[in-house]
């Protein structure tokens, strides 16, 4: 199976470069039979990209030490289910899964437009096809997972304890979706640059696939900060660290794309713009991927570095130069089909919030290359951690935050006043009580008290659109709350996802504003010791040692800590903490001792344990009370609830309706006719 | 009005922006820079110690403790601030010896920018977890927020250049080509349907 999967992922490699050649041969000659020749390149690509991934997957199973990746990431008493998801914990595995997916979105793609799109199609073809072709020259050439050890070692050297966690398991996998799913709208993009088929065919296919790349980074995103709070023991879940940044930034311009497709759709405005969008994310999502594997900038994420980083950075400033090209080439085909009538109008909205929303992108990205950027102008290296990050970007956060409340209550074209006052009024009342409210409890942290006056005021927005919609609905066909609620999302999903995502936002800023009112406790406990402190809201809890206990598991040693708790004297639930040392089939160490957070979760704070080091029968232990973080997840989930309905496949039927569909009560019809 | 760019102008424009890349790399190369150095180990620690001013310590524990979340621990394998890496991971040699160092500054009776200027001066700026404000670095703080605000000037002073112009837009409509017999004829239907 070794064989047949090396051998297939050097097949996949000709039949990429075939694919690559012969569809812009095709393109250009309009040949059909090149063209078709070229598409079934992608579902070969994909075919032997596929086999060459089971290889891998069967050695992995199978602890084949002969090959070098199977020994640098696996162990024989590593858990199956960590044995799979392997796959993507080293370089090359990951480069593979990268091109796997590559290449099914790449016959998706292609299937899916057998019977329209047809013009842009060759282009469309060749661009994915490059893009695997170079993804898969990267293997060959530069980390094949396949390479063999001139040995064959008794065990693996076992996987990274941290990335032993269901988290892990699952986040890159999610992550990688959503990356290279931005290829195939930069891919159709490409396709309507070069035929000057810029008017909105190529955009139906753009959406469909910018939301599955924007849902599987909001998910994936999410995934990740959950796992760097229980598994990393830092006591957070966004760090501001490089790699993270990087999922960031093609997230931040999806969305931005997202919003502003809307206005091109409605009124035929911001096309070059859409296209700069579409081409920046994708060119952001490779950029992430060579920060992440050139070690140009330090991160805890970083794979080693190694010559794949300069393919990336080579790859990254040819695609730049050729988009840059076609749409410097073709800024006549897209001029505006629209004006703006009025600066208080919905597309206007939308626009001020894609400045915003790419304004917070180039910030994030200013700071991830500022030290590289110092180093090269100063000669000086420097650091920039979450104390700069929060320093520039909470500001631009609060007003993007204000945006997600204004944009959608502004009507399309041009808003009058009475349309503002009947609008705004509400939320604008909602915010003004909520910050009397916290200010009467109390609460003087100047962000906070912004960020839950905002949130009240977004919140109290999308509850308004809501009670409209239904009671709307209620009036015109008597219908129940809950059957006008359920009916008045599911036939306007777009809209409807579309609030409950800032829902999903609000949420998440609620739960980052908690972060301001974080207690950290560095504490040292001998068995049956109690540490009392006050948590954010007050109440006195106690923390009594248990003493440190030490046990073998299936492939590790735990020293581990149990802590009784009382909160305000009631008891609560113990936590446990601990130190694993993993270990290999032989009993020998494999990597550095890995923390085991405790965590007694709360929907009002976590308390969140960490065992830092045991001296004898005393434990060192930080206790940080973490406010609000269920909040976090929660607010993840109901994005990425959102944005399933959004992407539900009614939506595009509905969507080719433009504006808006008045209907009359049934049993008032005939009287209306008459 | 926007015209398109021609081959030649814009593979000329390529070619110097190359070039303008190339030059700082190859400068960079002469001046032996490097912005990748080798990763540090526990070597990474260097002693920051001042004789003491006083037996009073300069502030609490827990003043000490977000003091120690400005300094980045100079292992080279984390990007944690000392406070975080030393309560997190017990592994790590800097951290404690950076943290030793803090607390016998803070019992000899300095302040926290002494203490920060005391570690800057040993390990340079990157032991701060943010750059200082001054000099080169402003332009660290200031550029995304003066870039969102011409980016805002520019999407403000575009907006109202399309609202004083939208006759222009309804002149550059193409000519219709409907005759002048088709016109009448609609007419007289539309006069018969009202």
């Amino acid at each position: 199976m070794i064989l047949i999967g090396e051998l297939s992922l050097w097949v996949a490699l000709v039949m990429a470069a075939w694919g690559t050649v012969v569809a812009f041969a095709g393109g250009a000659t309009r040949r059909a039979e090149l063209v078709a020749s070229a598409e079934r390149a992608v579902y070969a690509t994909f075919a032997f990209i596929l086999l060459a991934s089971i290889g891998l997957w069967d050695a992995l199973f199978r602890s084949d030490f002969s090959i070098k990746f199977v020994a640098s990431f696996t162990s024989r008493n590593l858990p199956t289910v960590y044995k799979f998801t392997a796959f993507w914990a080293g370089q090359a595995g990951s480069l593979l899964f990268w091109a796997l997916i590559l290449t099914l979105y790449s016959s998706i793609a292609v299937y899916a437009s057998r019977n329209k799109n047809r013009a842009l199609m060759p282009y469309v073809t060749g661009t994915l096809s490059a893009v695997a072709l170079f993804f898969v020259a990267t293997l060959c050439f530069g980390a094949n997972p396949y390479e063999r050890l001139d040995f064959i070692p008794v065990d693996g050297r076992g996987m990274n304890p941290q990335l032993q966690n269901p988290g892990m398991a699952i986040h890159p996998p999610n992550l990688y979706l959503g990356y290279i799913a931005t290829t195939v709208p930069f891919a159709f993009a490409v396709g309507a640059l070069i035929t000057r088929q810029l008017d909105g065919e190529w955009l139906a296919a753009v959406r469909r696939w910018s939301l599955l790349s924007w849902f599987f980074l909001t998910v994936g995103i999410t995934l990740g900060m959950w796992w760097a709070y229980v598994e990393l023991g830092w006591g957070g879940y966004w760090a501001w660290d490089p790699v993270e940044n990087a999922s960031f930034l093609p997230w931040l311009t999806g969305t931005a794309f997202l919003h502003s497709i809307m206005v091109q759709e409605k009124r035929g405005m911001l096309r070059k713009w859409n296209v700069v969008l579409v081409v920046s994310t994708f060119l952001l999502a490779i950029l992430g991927t060579f920060i992440t594997r050139s070690g140009v900038i330090s991160s805890v994420h970083s794979f080693a570095q190694s010559p794949v980083g300069k393919w990336f950075s080579w790859f990254l400033l040819v695609a730049i130069a050729l988009t840059t090209y076609l749409v410097m080439t073709r800024l006549k085909d897209l001029e505006a089909k629209a004006e703006l009538e009025s600066m208080v109008s919905r597309e206007a909205a939308f626009l001020y919030n894609n400045v915003m929303l790419v304004g917070v992108a180039f910030s994030v990205l200013w700071g991830t290359l500022f030290p590289i950027i110092s180093e090269a102008v100063r000669g000086t290296k420097i650091t920039v951690g979450p104390v700069f990050f929060n320093a520039v970007n909470i500001p631009l956060f609060l007003l993007l935050l204000g945006l997600t409340g204004i944009g959608p209550l502004i009507a399309w074209r041009k808003a009058s006043v009475s349309n503002l006052r009947r609008q705004f009024t509400g939320p604008l009342v909602a915010g003004v009580v909520g910050l009397a409210m916290l200010l009467a409890l109390g609460m003087r942290d100047a962000y906070a008290l912004i960020a839950y006056t905002l949130c009240a005021f977004v919140l109290m927005t999308i509850v308004q659109e809501f009670y409209k919609g239904v009671r709307a609905r209620h009036a015109m066909y008597a219908e129940n709350v809950a059957v006008a609620l359920y009916r008045l999302v599911a036939r306007n999903r777009r809209r409807y996802g579309g609030y409950i995502v800032h829902v999903g936002v609000v949420i998440l800023a609620i739960a980052f504003a908690g972060l301001a009112f974080k207690r950290e406790n560095d504490v040292t406990l001998k068995a049956g010791e109690t540490f009392t402190t006050r948590d954010p809201y007050g109440a006195v809890w106690t923390f009594t040692s248990e003493g440190v206990s030490e046990y073998e598991e299936l492939n590790r040693f735990s020293t581990a800590v149990l802590l009784r708790t009382t909160r305000d004297g009631k008891p609560m639930p113990a936590i446990k903490t601990e130190k694993r040392q993993y270990v290999d089939s032989q009993k020998e160490n494999t990597f550095e001792p890995a923390t085991e957070v405790g965590i007694l979760e709360g929907a009002r704070q976590d308390v969140y344990v960490v065992l830092a080091g045991v001296r004898g029968e005393t434990a060192e232990l930080r206790i940080t009370f973490n406010p609000l973080v269920v909040w976090v997840w929660f607010g993840g989930l109901v994005m990425a609830i959102g944005g399933l309905i959004v992407m539900w496949p009614a939506t595009e039927k509905r969507a080719a309706q433009a504006g808006y569909e008045a209907r009359l009560r049934p049993e008032r019809a005939p009287a209306a006719a008459s | 009005m926007i015209r398109d760019v021609s081959r030649r102008e814009f593979l000329g424009a390529l070619a110097a922006g190359a070039a303008a890349l190339a030059l700082p790399s190859i400068a960079g190369a002469q001046q032996g820079g490097n912005s990748m150095a080798a990763p540090m180990t526990e070597g990474g620690y260097k002693e920051v110690r001042r004789p003491a001013r006083g037996t009073t310590p300069s502030m609490t524990a827990d003043a000490r403790d977000a003091l120690e979340h400005h300094l980045h621990c100079q292992c080279g394998t984390c990007t944690l601030d000392v406070y975080t890496c030393r309560t997190t991971d017990f592994n790590c040699p800097v951290s404690p010896a950076m943290h030793r160092d803090a607390m016998a500054l803070v019992a000899g009776g300095y302040s926290a920018q002494e203490i920060l200027d005391a570690f800057s001066a040993t390990y340079g700026e990157r032991v701060l977890m943010a750059p200082t404000k001054s000099g080169f670095n402003w332009a660290g703080y200031l550029v995304p927020s003066v870039a969102v605000g011409i980016a805002g000037v520019l999407v403000l002073s575009m907006l109202a250049r399309w609202r004083a112009a939208p006759p222009e837009r309804a002149l550059a409509m193409p000519p219709s080509d409907v005759t002048h017999d088709e016109r009448a004829r609609l007419d007289a239907a539309l006069r018969n349907d009202s």
